[in-house]
């Protein structure tokens, strides 16, 4: 008799499902009671965009001939610009950490003796990190149109079609920076050295690489290019660097999203836990 | 609360087979070929000193690393075909227990809780009542003692309603008292039906919870048994007490049987060799006495401790090697 006839033959034991939002739920616990990972996404978020706000409208109240209305499109774009780059700081964080707390803390072999399939287990995290950071960027990002609008004056609201168009950049900003960050950060196991080189990459390495015309096509790979090509022209406020055609930065946003999100995934598999 | 209700296999004579199990790093063996049976409803003692390949052969059974060679079985369930049924009733605490400590005691449970079956959430408060922290539970685990983390990590097991509970040196780091608290919980745990694989160095501590052991060494076990099966397979020491000791003495130390003879206030001890069939010898010695005309005041076979035992087993392995 061989071991398959074996089990076959015995009753089944009822085990968690494969997929199931009580694990996400778990994920988004162990995020949200961190307090220093909140305070941090709260202050690279909400805060920057209150404080500024409040700045701009003390500014314009103070002397109203210098300094226009703190509402309107141009201070919303501008606000907007400068919340996508606080959002992929916030993205790595959560990312990072959302792939590391487990292996940190020592829990995922208590998570791994459950019996529930390690891909299951990394896969929840994706719902989860995406959940508290687009909860906090999209906060920020209704308080800045709300700002926007109220404190307008006589100068133009930013529109439904020029919100809508932010959100979506936001959210595939956040996307892409919460997801390299988890596969990095689960294929290192290391919280802080991913933070160190995805900040690194992202704030310092990018950028150059993105001025070296002499790369050529290459450029076209690189995930700040692809963010770039679909960032609203309202918020960039000039013509992408690396001139690109949609398709070509969608397959880079494809790639970016599936490669690291690929790699955590195997090497949350196959690791001694 | 009674173990494994939940679609258990109750038939299975054992909860854990292996069979050739073997994990090498490298050149160096750390688990060689074991055949390992561990009993339903007992407490098994996997027992073996430091490096022996104990944790080795518990991560290779929980999934946590690969086999190099061999197969294993867990509630009758093949691993790692089917581990997460197998999983689904085993409780385990590997090494010591390891928490979230910015999450309370109770959402600790939570998280370990989602990866299990739906009915886990229900059986937290019951297990928090049942290592005595239900009023400890919303504290933070980082201001949690060693004992009470061990506790918590008990509670973490039963989550799973386990048919079988693994416990990897257990009472690391636990006071005296916390150690008779864990002994007691362990038994209780066997009483319910439940059956413990408890891996340890301490032979006292195998000793005194302990149904069953297996005796690892080097990565192989050595001998698995009943404590009370390995310590008669010892060498036999019988203690003797006559009218005239010093007399018994030249008489007992000349049969064939008998490896020393060493008197001490109470009496003879009497060791007989390996060879030797020991209730042969003991009615030869006895008669032997009784005829040289000295009453015999006492008579009987010593108990052989799990740690002599133990010391016997491995000291034979150090020779043959």
């Amino acid at each position: 008799m061989n071991a398959t006839t074996v089990s076959a033959e015995l009753p089944r034991i009822r085990t968690a499902s494969r997929w199931s939002p009580r694990l996400a739920s778990a994920e988004l616990l162990k995020l949200r009671k961190r307090r220093g990972l909140l305070a941090a996404t709260v202050g690279l978020t909400i805060v920057p965009m209150i404080v500024a706000y409040i700045v701009l409208a003390a500014l314009h109240a103070a002397d109203p001939t210098q300094y226009g209305p703190a509402g309107g499109v141009q201070n919303f774009t501008d606000s907007v610009n400068f919340l996508g780059s606080l959002t992929i700081v916030a993205a790595i964080l959560i990312g990072a950490t959302a792939g590391t707390g487990d292996l940190g803390a020592g829990v995922f072999r208590e998570l791994v003796v459950t019996g529930r399939s390690r891909l299951a287990l990394f896969a929840a995290r994706v719902p989860a990190g995406l959940g508290f950071l687009l909860a906090a960027v999209g906060l920020a990002l209704a308080f800045t149109a709300t700002a926007s609008t109220l404190l307008a004056g006589s100068v133009a609201a930013p529109g439904a079609q020029v919100v809508a168009a932010s959100a979506g950049w936001l959210v595939l900003e956040a996307t892409l920076g919460f997801v390299i960050a988890l596969g990095v950060s689960s294929l290192v196991g290391s919280r802080g050295t991913s933070i160190a080189v995805l900040l690194g990459f992202q704030l310092v390495a990018m950028p150059l690489l993105l001025q070296i015309g002499a790369l050529g096509v290459f450029r076209e790979g690189l995930v700040g290019a692809a963010i770039e090509r679909f960032e609203p022209a309202a918020i960039l406020g000039h013509p992408p660097t690396v001139p690109m055609s949609v398709a070509a930065a969608a397959v880079a946003v494809v790639a970016w999203l599936v490669v690291p999100i690929a790699l955590g995934a195997w090497r949350t598999c196959t690791r001694d836990a | 609360m009674e173990a494994g209700t939940n679609g258990s296999n109750r038939g299975n004579a054992y909860v854990v087979e292996t069979s050739g199990l073997t994990k090498r790093f490298g050149a160096r063996v750390a688990v060689d070929d074991v055949e390992l049976r561990v009993p339903r409803g007992s407490a098994f003692g996997y027992l073996g000193p430091n490096g022996a390949g104990k944790t080795t052969l518990i991560r290779m059974l929980l999934g946590l690393t690969d086999a190099s060679a061999g197969t294993m079985r867990l509630l009758g369930r093949s691993v790692p075909a089917a581990r997460a049924e197998a999983l689904a009733r085993v409780g385990a605490i590997v090494e010591e227990p390891r928490f979230h400590g910015h999450l309370t005691g109770r959402e600790n449970l939570q998280v370990v809780a989602a990866a299990r079956e739906p009915e886990a959430h229900s059986r937290i408060d019951g297990a928090l009542a049942r290592v005595g922290l239900a009023e400890r539970s919303d504290e933070r685990v980082k201001r949690y003692s060693l004992g009470m983390r061990q506790r918590l990590g008990v509670a973490r097991s039963l989550l799973a309603d386990p048919e079988l509970l693994i416990l990897d040196e257990p009472t690391n780091g636990l006071d005296p008292a916390g150690i008779h608290e864990f002994r007691a919980m362990i038994r209780g745990f066997v009483a319910e039906g439940r059956t413990v694989l408890l891996s340890s160095h301490l032979l006292d501590e195998v000793e005194k919870i302990c149904d069953e052991v297996a005796i690892v060494d080097q990565g192989r076990v050595v001998v698995q048994g009943s404590i009370a099966e390995l310590a008669r397979e010892g060498r036999q020491t019988i203690l003797v007490a006559t009218s005239d000791d010093t007399r018994a003495l030249p008489i007992l130390a000349g049969h064939r049987a008998v490896e020393s003879v060493v008197a001490d206030g109470n009496g003879i001890r009497v060791k007989l060799s390996d060879a030797s069939d020991a209730e042969l010898a003991a009615d030869d010695l006895s008669r032997f006495i009784v005829l040289e005309g000295l009453a015999i005041r006492r008579f009987e076979p010593a108990r052989v401790s799990l740690e002599q035992r133990f010391l016997e087993i491995t000291s034979r392995l150090e020779e043959a090697a």
